[in-house]
């Protein structure tokens, strides 16, 4: 049973709907272990990018509420490791192979890719409040489905009670530092997510069309090619190859 | 002349800028975009290089990229059809890979900087090894060796080197080794059998080797057998770096060493298992050594030369280069600051100017710092808003402050003229702290580094004191400039220089010359007179994961979130209020925001 009305936050419709597959994702321990490595990653990385922000803003207060957010997610990171490097202990899994349902279950950043470098300090906090709020959604759901393993559930727990202060103080400094145009910025932020989250599917998709043409073309195209390679091998000497200064005279050539 | 050289798309990008025979800047990118490795194009470091000599674009007389993507394209598809089937997981990415931007390394260059794409030219991987190595050290004529992973082919390489004063400079390569047999690659196996990150944590193995014993030799050996002309070849068998992209080693080699060390549990030295883990990193540290002595030996005798200039990865493993010095028959070894890949961007710059254009050589100043300076009125500011105390000093009076904070165990975070080139921090962003005491590195590994307890912290020491405390053979200053040697520190000291001292009674010591760092010397010699012993623990300025800082305002976050307990940058020393954003007031501002 769900038991959402409970802190922080209550999921999204979408994020609710899609619970059972979450359910699925991650019942299994293997799949488990793989995604909060990856999640400690994107929390990780996270408090990298937040660093950034916090580096290069001018002003003094968010600086400190950025190093303050940055602080939770490097810990974050180290949660999520610590629990599956003891989920691990258990299971001995690790291996990284089968379906990891990655971007139908994202971590705190999942699609959001944030550009630190020249963002203004209206524009991260929107970005990050959005984001935070997602997270936050999609944690509750993680929360929630995973009742058959406490501990990994008190780290959801812990993670989701930063996420919520998070949540709040990227939109009271957004009102503050933009306080006729906060809520533009917001729709703005919106948009561009939706942009990315488009860009990562569409990029996604390539990606797996492009692996699928490259691997019909491996075994069909180059098995001939890969017999000659295979016998040319077989006739390498190994040990030392002169180098003939022909070769590096030439500063024009790639090859 | 203006000639900018690049290295990328591997790991540790960068960029260098060579102005009339002159490196004027130099820098990895990771320094400057904030992530660690960063191996994408160095569009930052090429701008901060430019901007730096107030140059634009189009008044470069060459763009040089530091390897021959084309020849690395053909080594990537070669062995991708050799392996076949084997390789069909590995083979969609390789090629999306390459060929989605790295083989098309003329136009991207052209673009991204507007240079005629006749300007842009390319030196192979190991001819940039080789000119770091030879052009950049304070040597007429030497012998040359390289090693690394790979580069296009070539994963080791020998030859020699010749430079006449305001003439010509020449580099020979004699012959080289190629793909799949690798040094390197068997060093990064065992990286990545023993846990840690392949091109990245390979100094960790050497750390662990330290407490290990070389009891796996044999087994090692039987991965690596020597050729009859006197190289080395890899036996397959045990290996997959060459067929697939998932793992480096193969089930034999595990037949042979055991189960692979979880990467997420800590190594507990105590049990049987981590002491297995150092013993395989002993015994590949000790086979790695032999080797590469045993080639430098042949290549000794071959030139009969007393110098060697080193490059490639494999020449930051400091304890190898001690052995190559004590038996390898050179008098003196030369290791460039950077000699990795980052490294390969002045090499190519310089490579281009001297021998490709045949400019006349020039002596280069000998140091590592080629990076921006550090603005302290940056830190001034930024520590002044925050409510830290914070004074200017002149330099007598600082140098007196920081002798006084190292001496009551406060650790310093040192920011000082220009950053450093290369992946050692040598006294411009640097940690320093007392090296006495062994609760001292505890402290830094746990509260400031968060890495691993066994991984040991180097000294800096003042050239006139260093065979004082350390055991230094001739030619070993030399070594220890750049912290490129490691060396005993003598019985005598090691209970006071129990921080610095690893398991083994080592140290990777820097031995400083005053006219290379005149401030952190003079610090020293103040230490010095205070304490008894002019020896500083100098350890990277950065926290586990992230590069070394390069603006004040990065040194300043870092010092915020760690229990670094004083800030220096130029004349300003800031100290902090109490530890690093204590708790309740972060709790506090917590509520009071939220």
């Amino acid at each position: 049973m769900l038991d959402s009305t409970r802190p922080y936050q209550r999921p999204t419709t979408f994020d609710r709907l899609l619970t059972p597959l979450h359910r699925w994702i991650w019942n299994d321990a293997d799949r488990r272990v793989q995604k909060l490595l990856r999640f400690s990653e994107t929390e990780t990385d996270g408090g990298r990018d937040i660093l950034r922000a916090a580096e290069l803003t001018s002003d003094p207060l968010l600086r400190r509420l950025y190093l303050e957010h940055a602080i939770d997610e490097f810990r974050h990171g180290v949660l999520f490791r610590h629990r599956a490097a003891g989920l691990l202990k258990v299971f001995q899994s690790g291996s990284n192979h089968g379906f990891q349902g990655d971007w139908l279950a994202p971590g705190g950043h999942g699609l959001d890719d944030l550009e630190v470098d020249g963002e203004s300090d209206s524009n991260m906090l929107a970005f990050l409040h959005l984001s935070e709020r997602a997270a936050a959604s999609r944690f509750t759901v993680y929360r929630d489905v995973m009742q058959h393993d406490p501990p990994t559930r008190a780290v959801f727990e812990e993670i989701l009670h930063d996420e919520t202060f998070h949540m709040n103080y990227t939109l009271t400094q957004l009102v503050r530092v933009e306080p006729e145009r906060h809520k533009r910025h917001l729709w703005r932020a919106r948009l561009s997510r939706l942009w990315k989250a488009y860009l990562r599917l569409a990029t996604g998709l390539a990606a797996i069309l492009g692996s699928l043409l490259l691997t019909i073309q491996y075994f069909v195209l180059l098995p001939p090619f890969a017999w000659l390679a295979k016998r040319a091998a077989r006739r390498e000497r190994s040990g030392w190859t002169v180098v003939s200064p022909q070769r590096t005279d030439s500063l024009d050539r790639q090859y | 002349m203006n000639i900018l050289g690049i290295s990328a798309h591997y790991h540790d990008s960068a960029a260098a800028l060579v102005v009339d025979g002159m490196p004027v800047c130099a820098i990895q990118e990771e320094r400057l975009s904030r992530h660690k490795g960063d191996a994408a194009f160095p569009l930052l470091a090429i701008e901060t290089c430019l901007q730096h000599a107030n140059i634009e674009p189009k008044e470069l007389d060459a763009v040089v990229f530091y390897e021959r993507p084309m020849l690395k394209f053909d080594r990537i598809l070669t062995c991708a059809l050799r392996a076949f089937p084997k390789s069909w997981k590995a083979f969609p990415k390789a090629m999306k890979n390459s060929l989605g931007e790295k083989v098309w390394m003329r136009g991207i260059i052209s673009s991204h900087l507007g240079v005629p794409g006749r300007k842009v030219l390319f030196t192979e991987h190991h001819q940039s090894h080789a000119a770091t190595a030879f052009l950049t050290a304070p040597t007429r004529r030497a012998a040359i060796m390289t090693a690394d992973a790979v580069g296009e082919w070539a994963t080791l390489s020998v030859g020699d080197g010749e430079r006449l004063s305001n003439g010509p400079a020449t580099i020979r390569r004699f012959r080289e080794i190629k793909f799949p047999h690798s040094l390197g690659m068997l060093y990064s196996t065992f990286t990545a059998y023993l846990g840690f990150k392949v091109n990245e944590d390979e100094y960790k193995v050497m750390g662990l080797a330290a407490y290990g014993k070389p009891t796996l030799v044999e087994q090692v050996r039987k991965l690596i057998c020597r050729t009859p002309d006197g190289a080395f070849a890899l036996d397959l068998n045990y290996f997959e770096f060459h067929s697939t992209a998932e793992r480096s080693y193969s089930p034999r080699f595990i037949e042979l060493f055991g189960p692979p060390r979880n990467p997420y549990e800590p190594i507990d030295l105590d049990s049987a298992e981590g002491q297995r883990f150092a013993d395989c990193a002993s015994s590949v540290q000790r086979v790695l050594e032999d080797t590469m002595v045993e080639l430098a030996q042949a290549l000794h005798r071959e030139t009969g030369l007393t110098d060697l200039c080193l490059g490639g990865g494999v020449a930051l493993n400091g304890v190898a280069n001690a052995r190559l010095l004590a038996e390898s028959g050179f008098e003196r070894i030369y290791v460039p600051p950077a000699p990795g890949d980052a490294g390969c961007a002045i090499g190519a710059a310089l490579y281009c100017d001297r021998i490709h254009f045949g400019n006349p050589d020039r002596d280069l100043p000998d140091h590592p710092f080629w990076g921006p300076s550090v603005d302290a009125s940056e830190l001034a500011r930024l520590a002044r808003e925050d409510g830290h105390s914070t004074v200017e000093l002149q330099d007598g009076a600082l140098i007196d402050r920081v002798v006084d904070d190292l001496a009551a165990g406060r650790i310093v975070g040192w920011m000082e003229g220009a950053l450093e080139f290369g992946p050692r921090a040598l006294g411009h962003r640097s940690i320093l702290a007392a090296p006495h005491k062994i609760e001292m590195r505890d402290r830094i590994n746990r509260e400031i580094k968060y890495r691993e307890p066994f991984r040991p912290f180097a000294p800096v020491v003042p050239i006139e004191a260093a065979t004082r405390y350390f055991d230094i053979p001739p030619g070993g200053t030399r070594l220890a400039r750049f912290m490129s040697g490691v060396f005993p520190v003598r019985p005598e000291w090691r209970s006071q220089l129990q921080a610095v001292t690893h398991v083994d009674g080592t140290a990777r010591l820097q031995v400083l010359e005053r006219t290379m760092e005149p401030r952190l010397h003079a610090l020293l010699e103040a230490y010095g007179r205070r304490t008894g012993i002019p020896v500083l623990l100098n350890t990277s300025f950065n926290l586990a994961g992230e590069p070394i800082v390069n603006r004040a305002v990065e040194g300043y976050s870092t010092f915020l979130r760690c229990k670094i307990n004083v800030l220096v940058a130029g004349g300003i020393r800031v100290v902090k209020r109490t530890s690093a954003v204590p708790k309740a007031q972060a709790e506090k501002v917590k509520k009071e925001v939220a």
